[in-house]
């Protein structure tokens, strides 16, 4: 393997032409209402005190949503043409690999919703719940391809094989509790379904990543450029989804001593279960990644302007994702250091203050951003580094 | 490999667990709503609503013999068969050459039937040729008929040899058929006759008979039931002894009650045409506590006379005997009072005590029965002080304290209570018998004395919200646990004077219950 590694360094060595490496790196999480110390406890564990809880639920609306990222990302910009005849098209291209991991959650619920199951039902009885509006989804896959880079305008184009190792997708679509305060009677009514992918099941599929510089041909002038960029545009196969349906509605008051005497506890959850309109069923079924679009202004390391605004926007091709929009500025504190401050609002979360800083080293780039560095509701964290050799 | 220190840096702000995620959530289980009324509690005694009281008819069958368990015969096989002294040559087809009637005397031991009618059972046939040629056997039951067509078989059995004998075989229903057994003059008991006809195939060869070939036929009897028997019964002694329980009884540990006066009757009843001696050797009474009584009466002990049961079939007059027992006659009350739920009576019943004084004409039909009965009715009304039940369940609530689990609990008894009874209630948390935990409710659930009458049903009733609060120490041991005790004493206090009096049960009484669950949980997803 050594030998292996030493061999591609002598050959990209002989190669006279410069090549990069980039790395990113990030995770963030974030709610429209839930406090970061709740979701903390998912994250490192303890325990979720009540009064966190409770600062929550006052912040909740009747929507809400939290949601978590993380991904790694890393491309090789090789030296090698896609032609060397100069005429043809392919002589502006560089052949370009990549590979990368990433994990996606996302969750819009009710207030009551949450509030059911942080507190439990005594302290609403009495009172109808709305269940309904619930979504949930959650992704974890990653991917290798290769594609085409142009290093005058900096875009390119990568076709991935995806491999995704965990889906789940789950909505009520209608759903009401209502527990009567005197008898505790629970009136249960869901309309929703969900479905699982077997950890064992074969999921396989196709991504692309497209980054499309246009504007400016030359960011140092006084025009702007804009970068669209499209990560995880795809979709995988999976051999086998575990589908659950439910749709009906549940009385439930207690029992008779009769049939406590009579019945068991299996049969008194299937009994449930039958009420709910249970339904299951296994087969195979399409997967949409969570396709990630930004359109965003490029902020040039050479521009002649000390204060520089930065703004754009971003979505993705989920349900529980709201379009996030961010602008800022960006101040050059040294010629190797620059350094913004903006907001951000969107995605996961409300609005919340962004920073990031950059710094140039003599073959390098490191930037270091937060997207959340007053730690509203949830954390943010970036980090990419560029290496040019 | 500043790459991947960047990669290493990244990483460590998703850093391993260190403990489990988890928190507080509070819930109300719903786990029992039902109405208990009387109904639930004597499923096999009659209620009867009386002047807006409940009179209790309590009834029970200790003993019922029918004719089937006084009169039986056993499995009986009879064989008729023909043997010829000499060799008989050239016998002719068609040759009929034997036809004669055999009595069978049945072995009954002190009973001499005369006439019978079968209720249920069978007769197997089974007749045996030896000659080489086909054999017509007829076979004629003389004292058997059915709608007055005599018991009579026809069989074609194919040739057979003296070494293997062709068999042919037949089970035949025996139900509706009259048996006489009083012989061919009609005097005698115990007789069943037979009578074997042998001819020879008519189509067939013309053949020998060696004296060596045996031509028979056997018949058996089997799982004979009656519904009319005739004769003398014999005088057979009936002795033993009958246990029954009275429900909820059992589940008394402790305390008394009083009843108001009341009575209860033994009846005899003799539904055959026999005379019959019964004797009520004792009555005897054991409560939970291990405190036996015995009925004292003048009618406990001695031996008493029936006159046979009158009239036929349908119209049959069973006779009877009625031993009552009174507060004048007896202790009846205190019997009772003694909460005795384990009941035991001994007993004798002797047919035809005198012997065969009827000249064998003793008779028993489908209907005839030879009962004992216990019969008593009272106005339900008690007093009780201190009237303690207990029973015991199993337990299994396992659960794994690294999962979510339940960190404490309190069971909510919400209760309409139209009973003139008093509640307290204790639970004991045991492990394999031994008690780790006591927990005492809050309250009393109140009696109906206590509380007003209500205008739609006319009932006097009480609510009452009763809490028992599993202590946090008991809920960390519930997993330890494998069976809970829940005792009830009741008492039926005088809201004014304090004082425990007796108090009539109310037409239509209920106890309507919710029970229900506060858990304090623990969530570890």
């Amino acid at each position: 393997m050594r030998n292996l590694l030493f061999l591609l360094l002598v050959g990209l060595q002989s190669v006279y032409a410069q090549q990069t490496l980039l790395l990113d790196t990030y995770g963030s999480y974030n709610s429209t209402g839930v406090r970061r110390q709740v979701a903390d406890a998912f994250f490192y564990g303890g325990l979720i005190d009540t009064s966190q809880i409770n600062r929550s639920l006052a912040n909740l609306n009747q929507r809400n949503t939290f949601g978590l990222q993380m991904g790694l990302n890393a491309q090789w910009q090789t030296p090698w043409l896609v032609s060397k005849d100069s005429k043809k098209w392919g002589s502006s291209f560089r052949w370009i690999l990549g590979a990368g991991i990433y994990q996606y959650a996302g969750l819009q619920f009710s207030k009551d919703l949450f509030g059911l199951v942080f507190r439990g039902g005594l302290p609403y009885a009495g009172d109808t719940l709305d269940l309904s509006n619930l979504r949930a989804e959650a992704a974890i896959f990653s991917k290798i391809g290769f594609g085409i880079f142009n290093p005058e305008t900096k875009s390119s184009f990568l076709l991935h094989l995806v491999s995704v190792q965990q889906h789940l997708g789950a909505s009520i679509q209608k759903g009401t509790w209502l527990q009567d305060q005197s008898t505790a009677q629970i009136d249960l009514a869901l309309n929703g379904k969900a479905a699982f992918m077997a950890s064992a099941a074969k999921t396989y599929g196709v991504a692309l990543d497209i980054d499309y510089r246009f504007g400016a041909s030359d960011s140092t002038d006084n025009q702007q450029q804009f970068q669209l960029l499209i990560q995880n545009l795809g979709v995988a196969r999976s051999a086998q989804t575990t589908t659950y349906q439910l749709d009906g509605a549940l009385a439930y008051g207690g029992y008779s001593l009769a049939a406590w005497q009579q019945t068991s506890l299996e049969e008194l959850t299937s009994g449930f279960l039958d009420s709910l309109g249970y339904q299951q069923s296994v087969g195979p079924s399409w997967v949409l990644l969570p396709a990630q679009i930004r359109l965003s202004k490029t902020l040039a390391w050479d521009s002649p302007q000390r204060l520089e605004a930065y703004y754009g926007a971003q979505f993705m091709l989920r349900q529980t994702y709201t379009p996030l929009i961010y602008a800022g500025a960006q101040l050059k504190v040294k010629k190797a250091w620059h350094t913004g401050l903006g907001m951000a609002y969107g995605g996961f979360g409300g609005l919340r203050l962004q920073a990031y800083s950059a710094f140039r080293f003599k073959r390098s780039e490191l930037l270091l951003r937060s997207d959340n560095i007053a730690l509203q509701n949830g954390a943010s964290l970036y980090l990419q580094f560029r290496c040019d050799f | 490999m500043r790459c991947l220190g960047i990669l290493i840096i990244a990483l460590s702000f998703f850093s391993c667990k260190k403990e489990a995620t988890r928190w507080q959530t509070d819930w109300l289980l719903p786990v029992l709503n039902d109405t208990l009324s009387l109904a639930h509690l004597y499923n096999d005694s009659t209620l009867v609503t009386s002047n807006n009281q409940i009179d209790i008819n309590l009834s029970r069958t200790l003993l019922d013999l029918s004719l089937s368990d006084i009169v039986k015969i056993p499995d009986t096989a009879i064989t008729q068969q023909y043997q010829s002294n000499f060799t008989v040559n050239n016998v002719t087809p068609g040759f009929v050459f034997v036809n004669n009637i055999k009595v069978h005397e049945l072995d009954l031991s002190d009973i001499q039937l005369k006439k019978v009618r079968v209720l249920s059972g069978q007769i197997q046939l089974k007749v045996y040729n030896p000659l080489n040629t086909g054999v017509m056997y007829q076979i004629e039951l003389p004292g058997v008929s059915k709608n007055g067509q005599v018991f009579l078989q026809n069989y074609t059995v194919p040739p057979g040899t003296v070494q293997h004998p062709t068999v042919a075989t037949e089970n035949i229903n025996l139900s509706g058929y009259d048996i006489d057994l009083s012989g061919q003059q009609g005097l005698e008991f115990n007789q069943l006759q037979s009578k074997l006809t042998l001819k020879t195939d008519p189509s067939g060869e013309t053949v020998s008979i060696y004296n060596n070939q045996v031509f028979k036929f056997e018949a058996s009897f089997k799982n004979l039931r009656f519904d009319y028997a005739k004769g003398y019964f014999g005088s057979a002694l009936i002795a033993g002894q009958e246990q029954f329980t009275l429900p909820y009884l059992d589940k008394i540990t402790s305390g008394s009650i009083a009843l108001p006066d009341l009575s209860l009757d033994l009846q005899i009843e003799n539904g055959f045409k026999m005379a019959l001696r019964a004797q009520i050797e004792s009555l005897n009474a054991t409560n939970t506590q291990g405190q036996a009584l015995s009925l004292s009466a003048p009618s406990i002990g001695p031996s008493m006379y029936l006159a046979p049961a009158v009239g036929t079939w349908n119209s049959l007059q069973p006779s009877t005997l009625t031993l009552h027992f009174d507060q004048n006659n007896s202790n009846i009350k205190s019997y009772l009072e003694n909460l005795g739920a384990f009941q035991q009576v001994s007993y004798q019943l002797q047919a035809n005590p005198w012997g065969n004084t009827a000249a064998g004409h003793d008779e028993a039909f489908a209907h005839s029965r030879l009962r004992l009965k216990v019969s008593a009715q009272m106005p339900m009304a008690l007093s009780a002080d201190g009237l303690t039940l207990q029973d015991t369940f199993a337990l299994n609530l396992k659960q794994d304290l690294s999962k979510s689990h339940v960190t404490g609990a309190t069971v909510v008894l919400n209760a309409t209570n139209a009973f003139p009874l008093a509640c307290d209630l204790v639970l004991y948390f045991m492990k394999d018998g031994q008690i780790l935990h006591t927990v005492v409710a809050d309250a009393q659930l109140a009696s109906a004395l206590m509380g007003q009458i209500d205008p739609a049903d006319g009932l006097l009733k009480k609510k009452s919200k009763i809490q028992i609060v599993l202590p946090p120490a008991l809920v960390a041991d519930l997993q330890d646990l494998n069976e809970i005790a829940v005792t009830a004493t009741f008492a039926t206090t005088d809201p004014n004077t304090g004082l425990a009096v007796q108090e009539h049960i109310q037409a239509n009484a209920f106890l309507a219950l919710q029970l229900q669950l506060q858990l304090q949980t623990q969530i570890r997803p």
